[in-house]
């Protein structure tokens, strides 16, 4: 890279936190006068022979970003994910880390990408400390204090064959390397699948403590929804192969609601058409009452429905990320069951 | 470290609202007295498993409003002279917890009489057991 954008001046990233001096010029020097996002997903599609297997996929996470991938086994998370680092060559469309196509500059693009793969391709009967000599040539900034930090805070020991360590200490190891050469992007796939609740915890204490120190972006894909919803800051849902929804997890929240009437308070036929001004997405009826998510949840509106004949009685509760996954995508009323949502029917 | 309170996923209000009224709560109790240093950003984040983001919005939003202020180099303290909440405050803080009270009375079934004399009878328990919620939340930030 040149430096003739030295001049490059205002790069807001960091001014939120309350970052160390340090993180903030790692951040601004190396970004450009116009700063481009470091990850942009541009109509991603990917295709099977005739399976499309992601269909058009557009995000972008702006510096500091932590967004959440969400999606059920086989909703093209891993696709998406393999061409956004450059593994898989899309389609049509294209995947651009900090600018630049990630296809055609994978080699000098991963330097500044920390990546932890689902399963790690690590040699068995390497230690974790062999990994990080193996690992350090590849990257500028290579950070080994802070790797052999990490290994200690976790408790892993450093001249163990990673073959031997256990799933959590192999997860622990692979964000400690990823972490050690201090990217500016971070790739998590599924980082904590498989581990138990003490390594799971551990391992987003560390995550949540380079954020804090580096204001690191990450993207983040996950089945663990009930530790994203406090991470992340956007999420993303995969259904097949397309974007259900890319909002902030905090308007999320607020605009879906699980709202609840008594079977005694109305008929059914009269609450569906009350429900309509919130957007229900789907209405289950049964003996005890009729239920339903809403979409676009209203305090006002709903203390309307709450005085009006139809609505009165009604309750509202509000619904974790998990749920609104579950009822974004746990699809038609018959797999409701299997999804864990709704009542009883 | 230990936060004095924990953050609810299955409360509708964003996190750092949730953080900000609980310090809020814990400043006008007594429970965080002026001048207590408070965690870091980092510390607290760690501690409640959220986004640094988060606790800096609240925090940030705390010290705009003079409950919180920053010494330089030194961390995040709470004001040495807190600011009272005003009537308005009072009013829409006491509201928005009444209304939470009353949903969960009416689930109940129990009749607004019954709510009532629930709420009057926890409150002298309360002023019996000797006014200020000192002892029913360690600050946070103990000496290590």
């Amino acid at each position: 890279m040149s430096v003739t954008s030295a001049s490059a001046s205002t790069v807001a990233a960091g001014t939120v936190l309350d970052l160390p001096a340090a993180a903030r010029s790692d951040t601004a020097a190396g970004a450009l006068a116009a700063a481009p996002p470091p990850l942009a997903a541009e109509a991603i599609t990917v295709r099977y022979g005739r399976r499309t297997a992601v269909d058009a996929v557009s995000l972008t996470l702006s510096e500091g970003t932590v967004y959440a991938l969400l999606g059920r086994n086989g909703a093209g998370k891993s696709s998406l994910l393999r061409c956004l680092l450059g593994q898989q060559r899309a389609a049509a469309g294209r995947a651009l880390l900090f600018g630049r196509d990630a296809w055609r500059h994978r080699a000098a693009l991963m330097a500044r990408v920390g990546v932890v793969p689902e399963q790690s391709d690590a040699p068995p009967r390497a230690t974790a400390r062999q990994l990080a000599r193996f690992c350090r040539p590849l990257y500028h900034h290579w950070d080994g204090g802070a790797f052999e930090g990490r290994l200690r805070r976790f408790g892993v020991p450093a001249d163990l064959p990673f073959g031997r360590l256990s799933k959590g200490q192999q997860g622990h190891v692979a964000l400690a390397l990823a972490l050690a050469a201090r990217p500016r992007l971070l790739i998590l796939d599924d980082p904590t699948l498989g581990l138990d609740a003490v390594a799971r915890r551990a391992f987003f204490e560390e995550l949540i403590g380079e954020l804090a120190d580096r204001g690191t972006t990450v993207l983040l894909a996950t089945h663990d929804l009930a530790a994203v919803e406090r991470i992340a800051d956007r999420a993303g849902i995969l259904a097949d192969g397309r974007l259900l929804l890319d909002e902030e997890v905090e308007g999320l929240k607020l605009r879906f609601r699980r709202i609840w009437l008594a079977a005694a308070a109305a008929a059914p036929a009269t609450a569906l058409d009350a429900f309509a001004p919130l957007a229900a997405r789907e209405t289950v009826t049964g003996d005890w009452g009729v239920e339903t998510v809403v979409t676009a949840y209203d305090d006002e509106r709903f203390r309307a429905f709450q005085g009006s004949a139809a609505g009165a009685g009604a309750q509202v509760t509000s619904l974790t990320l998990e749920e609104i996954f579950i009822a974004l995508t746990g699809a038609g009323a018959d797999q409701l069951e299997s999804a864990g949502a709704g009542g009883p029917r | 470290m230990k936060a004095a309170f924990a953050i609810d996923p299955s409360d509708p209000r964003p996190i750092w609202r949730q953080i900000e009224e609980n310090v809020r709560n814990l400043v006008a109790g007594g429970a965080l007295r002026p001048s207590t240093s408070m965690p870091s950003v980092r510390e607290l984040a760690r501690g409640l498993a959220v986004n640094p983001a988060t606790v800096a919005k609240a925090y940030q939003r705390l010290t705009d409003a003079g409950i919180l202020a920053v010494r330089r180099g030194d961390g995040t303290y709470v004001a040495s002279a807190p600011p009272a909440l005003s009537a308005a405050q009072l009013h829409e803080r006491l509201r928005a917890e009444a209304l939470r009270y009353a949903s969960f009375a009416a689930t109940l079934g129990a009749t607004v009489q019954q709510a009532a004399t629930a709420l009057e009878s926890a409150w002298r328990a309360f002023d019996a057991g000797g006014g200020a919620p000192d002892q029913a939340a360690a600050p946070p930030g103990d000496p290590v």
